[in-house]
C-alpha cells in the first residue's frame, strides 16, 4: 500500500481522486452504488446564486471515445445545496469542492461569500461553454480571468479558491498566470472542449443547444498537454482532468504536474470508475516501488 | 442498484431489426419491476455511454431486454454471442406502480411494447390486462406470446399487414366503451404518448394514466441532469431517476 494522501492548499485529501463537477451531482446517487467516503473529494454540480432549469433536451450526444453535453447549469441554487446537501457530504469525510458560476462579477462575489467557510474549496467555473451566462465570457482573456478571480477571492476569507480553466482559449500559460495573479490558491483544468455532433438524417445538431462540451477518453492527450503547460507556468497547485479512465491515466496527469485529478465522464461508462482508479493507482505505485504518490508529481522527463 | 458483469445467454433476432438479449447475472440484483430499465455496455469500448433498455423479462438471475437496432450501439449489441460479457447497471428507475388496480389498459407502440411485457408478466395473476399494441408492419410484430397473459390482446399495424390497420391509441379508444379500466399504462414513441394525452383530454377520460418516457442519458442514476423532462409545475424531472414512468398529467409531452 503506497501512501496516497495529498495536501492541496492545506487541505488533506485521503487520495488524489476527485469526482468532476457535473458528472456526480452532490454525491447521493453514486453513494447508493458504493460508499463515496473512499474518494479524495467531490466537485459539486455547478451552482449559481439563483436556481436554474438549464437547457432544452437532448443535452447529450456521443462520438467515438468522447461525449458531448450541454446541460446548461441546471442546479437548485447554492442556498439549496447549503441547506440540503452539505451535511451529507460532510458526513462522508471527503474534500468538498463547491463548483460555482455566475452571469456577473457580482454573482461570483455573492456566491463565494455564501460558501466561504462552509466547504474545502470553491471552484470557479469560468469556462462553461454551454450557457451564455455561464461565466465563459470571463474565462477567455487573461485580464477578465484575473478580475473575476480577484472579486471571488475578496469574498473568500477562509476557503481556498480553485479557478477552473477553459481549454477553448489562446494560451493556457497566460490564463493560468492570470488566475494566479488574481489570487487563485490553485487551478483546475480542463473543462470541456466546444464541439458539435450532427444527426445526418435530420440534418440537425444532435444537441438542442447545437454545440456541446466534449469530454471523455478521447480528450486526454489535449488535457495532458494543457495540464503540463499550466503546471509549468504557475507556482500554485494544479488539479488535472480530461479523459481519465484508469489509474495509469491519473498517474500520467500527476507526472505532468497535477497534485490531484478529477474524473468525470468515466463515471458514466463505469459507475465504479473512481474506486477502481484508486486501486489501480495503488497497484502501479506498489509494482514500481513508489512509497508515496507525491514522489511522482511533476517528474516528467521531457525528450 | 448494482453494476454487474453479466454473461450473454442468448441474443436472438425476434423480428425485423429487433433482438431479444438474455443475460445471466452473477448474483441477484434485488427486485426488478416492470417499467424499470438497465444501463448496458455495448461491447464496443469507443462507446463511453451505456444504452438504456427496458427490462422485458426476469427469471431468477436471467434478465431479458429487447432492442431495436438504431445506431452503432445497438448494432454492436447485436453482434454479441452467448458467453460474451456485458456490464449492466440495474435495476434503474421507478417502474409502473399499479398494485391495487384490478383492470388495467396497456397501450404500447413499437419498442415501447417491450417494457410493458415485464409489467404484464409481473401482475397478470392479480390484474386483468386489456392490451393494445401497435407495430409498424407484420415483420416488426413480436413478443405476442408473452402478452397472451392479458385478458384481451389487440394487435394493430400501421399498414394493416397484421391485425387491423391503425395505432394502439386508436385501438384502445375504439374499445374503451367495452373496457372499464381503472388505470392505463402506456409506453411508446413521443407522438403516441402525446396523442394519448390529447385524446384523453378531448374525451374527458379521468382514468389514472402512467406513461414511460425516453430521453438521452448520461449516468442513468440521477446525478448528471442530462435526461430531464418538463413538468407542468415548471420544474424539471430526471427521466432516469424520477421516472421513466410518470403520471400523464404531471409531465409535458
Ligand atoms: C428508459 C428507457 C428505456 C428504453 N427501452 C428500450 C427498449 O426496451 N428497447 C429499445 O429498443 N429501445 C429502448 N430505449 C431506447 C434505446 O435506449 C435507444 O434506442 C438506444 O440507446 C439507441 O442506441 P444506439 O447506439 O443504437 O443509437 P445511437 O443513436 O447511435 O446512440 C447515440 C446515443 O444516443 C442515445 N439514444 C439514441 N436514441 C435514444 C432514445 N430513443 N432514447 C434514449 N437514448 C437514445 C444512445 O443511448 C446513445 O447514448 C429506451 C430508452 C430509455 C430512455
Ligand atoms: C454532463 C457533464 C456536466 C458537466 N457540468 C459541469 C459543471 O457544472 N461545471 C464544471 O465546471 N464542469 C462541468 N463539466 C466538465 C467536467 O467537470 C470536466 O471538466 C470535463 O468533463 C472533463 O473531464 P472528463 O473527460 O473526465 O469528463 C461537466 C461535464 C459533463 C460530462
Ligand atoms: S442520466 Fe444522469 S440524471 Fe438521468
Amino acid at each position: 500500500m503506497a501512501e496516497l494522501q495529498v495536501e492541496i492548499c492545506g487541505v488533506k485529501l485521503k487520495n488524489p481522486v476527485i469526482a468532476a463537477s457535473g458528472t456526480f451531482g452532490f454525491g447521493r446517487e453514486y453513494n447508493e452504488v458504493y460508499d463515496i467516503s473512499v474518494l479524495g473529494g467531490i466537485s459539486t454540480k455547478g451552482m449559481t446564486v439563483e436556481p436554474r432549469l438549464g437547457n432544452p433536451v437532448p443535452r447529450i450526444a456521443e462520438g467515438k471515445s468522447v461525449i458531448l453535453n450541454a446541460v446548461g447549469l441546471q442546479n437548485p441554487s447554492a442556498d439549496y445545496f447549503i441547506k440540503n446537501d452539505l451535511a451529507f457530504l460532510k458526513s462522508k469525510g471527503i474534500a468538498i469542492i463547491a463548483n460555482v458560476a455566475g452571469k456577473t462579477l457580482d454573482d461570483y462575489g455573492a456566491i463565494c461569500a455564501k460558501l466561504d467557510g462552509l466547504v474545502d474549496f470553491v471552484e470557479l467555473n469560468i469556462s462553461c461553454p454551454n450557457v451564455k451566462a455561464g461565466g465563459m465570457a470571463f474565462g477567455i482573456k487573461p485580464e477578465s480571468i484575473a478580475e473575476v478571480t480577484r472579486v471571488s477571492k475578496s469574498s473568500l476569507k477562509k476557503t481556498p479558491l480553485m479557478v477552473k480553466l477553459s481549454p477553448n482559449v489562446e494560451s493556457i500559460p497566460l490564463n493560468a498566470q492570470a488566475a494566479q495573479k488574481g489570487g487563485a490558491d490553485c487551478i483546475s483544468l480542463i473543462n470541456t472542449l466546444t464541439g458539435m455532433a450532427i444527426d445526418l438524417e435530420k440534418r440537425k445538431p444532435v444537441i438542442a443547444n447545437n454545440t456541446g462540451g466534449v469530454s471523455g477518453a478521447g480528450i486526454k492527450p489535449v488535457a495532458l498537454r494543457m495540464v503540463y503547460e499550466a503546471a509549468h507556468s504557475v507556482d500554485i497547485p494544479v488539479i488535472g482532468m480530461g479523459g481519465i479512465t484508469s489509474g495509469t491515466d491519473a498517474l500520467e496527469f500527476m507526472l505532468a504536474g497535477a497534485r490531484a485529478v478529477q474524473v468525470g465522464t468515466a463515471n458514466f461508462t463505469d459507475v465504479n470508475a473512481m474506486p477502481r482508479i484508486i486501486a489501480e493507482m495503488n497497484a502501479w505505485l506498489d509494482s514500481h516501488g513508489v512509497k508515496d504518490i507525491n514522489e511522482i508529481v511533476n517528474t516528467l522527463k521531457l525528450n | 442498484m448494482k453494476d454487474l458483469k453479466a454473461t450473454v445467454k442468448s441474443n436472438e433476432r425476434i423480428a425485423e431489426n429487433i433482438y431479444s438479449l438474455t443475460v445471466t447475472l452473477p448474483e441477484s440484483a434485488g427486485e426488478i419491476h416492470g417499467g424499470q430499465f438497465v444501463n448496458i455496455s455495448t461491447g464496443d469500448s469507443s462507446h463511453l455511454l451505456r444504452r438504456p433498455l427496458g427490462v422485458a423479462k426476469v427469471e431468477g438471475n436471467d434478465v431479458t431486454v429487447c432492442y431495436q437496432i438504431k445506431g452503432s450501439g445497438t448494432q454492436n449489441l447485436a453482434t454479441l454471442s452467448s458467453g460474451a460479457s456485458v456490464n449492466i447497471l440495474l435495476p434503474l428507475g421507478n417502474g409502473f406502480n399499479i398494485s391495487g388496480y384490478k383492470n388495467v389498459a396497456v397501450i404500447g407502440g413499437g419498442v415501447g411494447v417491450f417494457p410493458l411485457v415485464a409489467t404484464v408478466r409481473e401482475h397478470c395473476k392479480n390484474i386483468n390486462f386489456y392490451t393494445y399494441v401497435g407495430f409498424r408492419n407484420k415483420s416488426a410484430v413480436c413478443l405476442l406470446d408473452e402478452l397472451e397473459k392479458s385478458k384481451t390482446l389487440t394487435v394493430v399495424t400501421d399498414d394493416g399487414s397484421y391485425g387491423k390497420k391503425g395505432n394502439a391509441v386508436e385501438a384502445f379508444f375504439a374499445d374503451a366503451a367495452n373496457v372499464k379500466a381503472d388505470a392505463i399504462i402506456a409506453c411508446g414513441p413521443p407522438v403516441m404518448l402525446k396523442v394519448l394525452k390529447t385524446e384523453m383530454q378531448k374525451r374527458n377520460v379521468k382514468t389514472p394514466c402512467l406513461v414511460s418516457l425516453e430521453e438521452r442519458m448520461g449516468c442513468g442514476l440521477g446525478a448528471c441532469l442530462v435526461c430531464v423532462c418538463k413538468k407542468h409545475d415548471g420544474q424539471n424531472a430526471r427521466v432516469c431517476k424520477d421516472g421513466p414512468v410518470f403520471d400523464i398529467d404531471e409531465v409535458e409531452l
